[in-house]
């Protein structure tokens, strides 16, 4: 299958993130009349000519698809919010800016099947575009400080999408880490009396201190 | 036993170790080339695979000799200038053979080395994994251990993968064998 994950890799390809974040809420505003909509995961609509309703990312791209409704971007899409948002990621070294959890996925949904729906949308994707840079570059540098008794990290509002991205490295460097750290390794292996090993090895560090 | 089926792990228990024999040996001339009869004599100098010399000198038939990739002078070149030392030329399963050697023979300074090196190494992976995603580094690649190797490609591959998501294309693929079968019609 196309999405399908490696195994060896990361838990989740970024396909398989993209589908999570379809269950993420949307407003659209219908053209059609319908009843509403009885599903497992909720109830949506009902559906009027010009009357806003909140359904999910899945629901609002297959109606959109159909020329069924538009979509009315989030609040956080708009060019003065991003700009905001960007300005203090670049001020802000060592934290970042609440966003929402499946920012990148959702803002790429919209590109891929509503542009016309989001104004600027030039504008919007530059902006984003830029703002996942910022960031990125500051999980790099976050990065950079792993060290011998580095056990976990903490990364407050990093998103779905960036995590998924860092992951793989992440989890092996840390691993690497920890093997090399071990006290056995360090210390003189003490083979006659096997004592428990301790479970907790040192302070935590914080990648990013709040 | 975890291990058992590793390839990584097998490989890594080939390296050869320079050892000398404690006692003397009958018909197992075939490990030491130069000799002449099929027996070897105490005191010989033989290079055997590190799961023979682990064994051997478990009971006390062998002594080991350190590996040429942890001795003094490596050691002076890591702490030189880590990034640049070729390891994988030396030992390609460095961290690993470091790993199983220190507890074998009691060196406690093995360890601390082990970690030192990859601290140092590590930083200069991970600037290059995300940055020159794609602009590979041909000349950086053969210097890293099997180790290093493997981070530096998940880094690159996540990287690689998110890109591709990132610029689109036909969400769905088709498997291989259908393409194949519509160029031959």
């Amino acid at each position: 299958m196309a999405g399908q994950s490696d195994p060896h890799l990361s838990i989740f390809s970024s396909a398989e993130v993209e589908f999570l974040a379809e269950d993420e809420m949307v407003e659209i505003v219908p053209n059609i009349s319908m009843d509403p909509l009885n599903l497992l995961c909720g109830n949506f609509g009902p559906f009027r000519p010009q009357i806003a309703t909140e359904v999910p990312m899945w629901l609002a791209m297959a109606l959109k698809k159909r020329g069924k409704c538009t979509i009315r971007p989030p609040e956080w899409m708009s060019v003065g919010k991003l700009t905001q948002v960007l300005e203090a990621e670049r001020d802000s070294p060592r934290e970042f800016q609440p966003l929402p959890f499946h920012y990148v996925e959702i803002s790429r949904l919209l590109f891929d099947h509503a542009r016309e729906d989001i104004p600027d949308v030039y504008m919007v994707r530059s902006l984003i575009e830029d703002i996942r840079d910022v960031r990125f570059h500051k999980v790099e540098s976050g990065l950079e400080t792993i060290a011998a008794r580095t056990h976990a990290v903490k990364l407050k509002n990093l998103s779905a999408m960036e995590v998924n991205i860092v992951r793989p490295f992440f989890v092996r460097a840390l691993q690497a880490f920890y093997k090399h750290d071990s006290p056995q390794m360090i210390h003189q292996p003490d083979t006659s009396s096997r004592r428990p090993q301790v479970a907790d090895r040192g302070p935590r560090r914080d990648l990013r201190p709040r | 036993m975890a291990k058992y089926y590793d390839i990584d792990d097998i490989i890594m228990e080939e390296e050869l170790f320079s050892v000398v024999f404690q006692v003397g040996a009958n018909g197992v001339g075939l490990l030491d080339p130069s000799a002449e009869t099929n027996n070897i004599e105490k005191g010989a100098k033989v290079e055997l695979p590190f799961w023979l010399a682990q064994e051997l000198h478990l009971r006390q038939a062998v002594s080991v000799t350190v590996p040429a990739c942890f001795n003094q002078k490596t050691r002076k070149e890591i702490q030189a200038d880590a990034p640049c030392v070729d390891l994988r030329n030396r030992c390609p399963y460095f961290y690993e053979l470091g790993c199983k050697v220190a507890p074998l023979i009691g060196d406690r300074t093995i360890g601390s080395f082990l970690l030192y090196a990859f601290t140092g190494r590590y930083k200069e992976v991970l600037s290059k994994a995300h940055s020159a995603a794609f602009a590979v580094a041909p000349k950086f690649l053969t210097l890293l251990t099997k180790e290093e190797t493997h981070l530096y490609e998940a880094a690159r591959s996540s990287m690689k993968a998110f890109k591709k998501w990132r610029v689109g294309g036909p969400r769905f693929e088709k498997a291989s064998i259908l393409k194949k079968r519509k160029s031959a019609e």
